[in-house]
């Protein structure tokens, strides 16, 4: 019993905004590229060649601004192209996303055995200095947990309160009607994307500075478990945080009961944000509806 | 009918060059000589009969996952499980063909298969469930799913199942081992190359005439073409689309038959080396027609093989980069050769 109270202090507490960081963004860039209609399991790549990209970049020039402008960058490029074949050439939104996937992974592998002359991991770069913005607050000394906290509002602003997120919602339900009253449909889907693919990177960006390095597959799914959450948290910014947060748990549960060491076996409880994800699908996914002309090509 | 096959093909051979050059300006980029790399693997595979047995070794469980998830892509399902069920399945598989050390040969056969059949199938019966009681997508599920099978398959093999310090079952009798095809063609000598092939290239055409011949197949493609009007047709689309991912699911064990009987003997814990995810390229460049996957398997047995091969001249992930461009460029490629047939059959 002691053992279990002990799970719930401040450490425990500031991990699970660790691990919740790369889960939000990935969602919440996953409900603006659904928003407009957009289904983007791709997100799952966008993390691993942010990561990727802000990881190598860092090794050869040291610089950490220029490792994240260039990772924002790639995300960008990747979401762009990801745009042309979903809205331009209106493939099939889940088969793209499945081939960015393997592409990005593949990419990642090869350069990673291209300069470094191993197969699983980059070397690791120096450590980025904490900045203590609110050192009061343990858990929120990250920068990137704080530039989520405030997507939150930021976001649910632009969905709901600008002429944008108007119309990317009018897209993303009717695309039809969006045109009949002039709203460019596809502008707004590859807004929608890129958008997605800039957010992600801060998810992937956070999932390689904390570890210092990139490693073959360090996402670890974490992009399908982020569109989990977009959907149980309904595509809404607010709902979205505190499903993040409780998947966010279950992961720091995991990564705790794998220290102090349990009964159970550590392979059942590394699946546990995995079990948890479809049981939480299960339990909710009735109530949800997704915007109506969401992965329909148009 | 037949233009169409004539443009699909051509489609498909269009995606690959724009593939392969893609992959040749890459190369070009890092400074490597494209030409000497391609060359090396053309000579490797075609050039001796080891290469050419190796290829087709490859190309076996290709054929076999590719038909399996074209099964569901008919259905317009998405199995992004494979590697999950490819796994749970060859490791029950290899378990049970151990456990019955009495037992002839002819009786544990069939029973590793059903056993391996039946686990597997589990793994697709579980999402297809959630889909249609509760209308969860397949593709977040399935993919949930590898993560949490292969973990099992991790802790029972490493905890009860392993030979000792290692993570692979024990060893089926020597008996037990399927005929290699370099008994009959000496020049096949070193590789594993066996039988499966046989019963692979069986299950493609089997599932072809059971896609395009048979009411079940035409019942799967008629949910998959138009779920509404399927409805209408009396069609009862969420028994099909349990039945479309048993189908598939279960057939993902039958990778194990290559490795197990054919190869090691054994199941080790990461054999599949993502096959469950190179399916999906290997299908969707056949346009999910089980004959055409033959073709594409064989491609990706070649590009698998052959980047061994080449391993020292450049890595041999760079085949990881040829699978993601292929899906990519057969998604466009097919989009636009889709539109100009459109255009051309309304024209006439």
């Amino acid at each position: 019993m002691e053992n279990l109270l002990s799970i719930f202090s401040v450490v425990f507490l500031s991990q699970v905004f660790r691990m919740f960081t790369p889960y939000f963004f990935g969602a919440i860039g996953g409900a603006y590229s659904e928003r407009g209609g957009v289904i983007n399991i791709a997100i799952e790549g966008f993390l691993i060649s942010s990561a990727f990209s802000f990881a190598v970049v860092n090794i050869f020039t040291g610089s950490i601004i220029l490792s994240f402008i260039i990772a924002m960058l790639v995300n960008a490029v990747l979401s762009i192209l990801f745009a042309i074949f979903t809205v331009k050439l209106k493939t099939d939104h889940i088969v793209t996303g499945v081939g960015f996937n393997l592409l990005i992974a593949g990419l990642a592998d090869f350069l990673i055995a291209y300069f470094f002359k191993t197969s699983s991991n980059t070397p690791r770069f120096e450590e980025i200095p904490t900045i203590e913005v609110l050192s009061f607050l343990p858990f929120l000394s990250d920068p990137l947990i704080i530039v989520a906290f405030a997507t939150v509002p930021l976001s649910a602003f632009v969905f709901f309160k600008t002429r944008f997120g108007l119309r990317l919602r009018s897209v993303g339900e009717n695309p039809q009607a969006a045109e009949s009253l002039g709203v460019k449909v596809r502008f707004y889907k590859i807004a929608g994307v890129v958008l997605c693919g800039i957010i992600t990177s801060f998810g992937g960006i956070w999932l390689a500075s904390y570890q210092n390095t990139y490693s073959q597959g360090m996402t670890a799914g974490r992009g399908y478990i982020a569109l989990a959450a977009m959907i149980i948290g309904k595509w809404k910014p607010v709902n979205i945080f505190f499903v993040c947060l409780m998947f966010a748990f279950f992961e720091a549960l995991e990564i705790k009961l794998q220290i102090i060491g349990s009964f159970i076996p550590s392979q059942f409880i590394q699946s546990l944000p995995y079990i948890v994800t479809i049981l939480v699908l299960i339990g909710f996914i009735g109530k949800t509806r997704p915007p109506a002309a969401d992965g329909v090509p148009y | 009918m037949n233009k169409k096959i004539i443009f699909q093909t051509g489609s498909a051979l269009i995606s690959i060059l724009l593939t392969a050059l893609i992959t040749f300006g890459f190369l070009f980029i890092l400074g490597r000589d494209p030409v000497v790399i391609f060359g090396r693997i053309f000579s490797e595979v075609f050039g001796t009969g080891y290469g050419f047995a190796q290829t087709l070794f490859k190309t076996t469980p290709l054929i076999i996952s590719g038909c399996a998830i074209a099964i569901c892509f008919h259905a317009k399902l998405f199995n992004i499980g494979g590697e999950g069920q490819i796994n749970a399945g060859a490791f029950v598989m290899a378990l049970t063909a151990t456990s019955f050390p009495g037992l002839p040969f002819l009786i544990i056969l069939p029973l590793s298969i059903l056993t391996g059949f039946i686990v597997s199938a589990v793994f697709g019966f579980i999402p297809a469930v959630i889909k249609v009681k509760k209308g969860v997508s397949e593709v977040i599920t399935t993919i949930m799913l590898n993560f949490i099978s292969l973990a099992m398959v991790n802790y029972f093999l490493i905890s009860h199942f392993a030979v000792e310090s290692t993570i692979r079952t024990t060893k089926i009798p020597e008996n037990f081992f399927f005929t290699k095809l370099s008994d009959f063609i000496p020049s096949f000598h070193g590789s594993p190359l066996n039988i499966t092939l046989f019963i692979a290239l069986l299950l493609a055409l089997i599932i072809y005439f059971t896609i395009y011949k048979t009411s079940i197949g035409y019942k799967l493609r008629a949910i998959g073409f138009n779920p509404v009007a399927s409805v209408y047709m009396s069609v009862n689309v969420n028994k099909y689309t349990i039945v479309a991912f048993v189908l598939a699911a279960g057939m993902m064990s039958f990778v194990g038959l290559n490795y197990i009987f054919g190869y090691k003997g054994f199941y080790e814990y990461g054999f599949s080396a993502n096959i469950g995810f190179t399916a999906i390229a290997v299908s969707l460049l056949a346009r999910n027609n089980p004959i055409g996957i033959i073709f594409s398997a064989f491609l990706f047995g070649f590009l698998d093989y052959g980047g061994l091969a080449v391993n020292e001249l450049v890595p041999k992930e760079i085949m990881l980069i040829f699978q993601g461009l292929v899906v990519l460029s057969i998604l466009g490629v097919n989009k636009l050769t889709d539109n100009y047939l459109k255009i051309n059959l309304e024209r006439n």
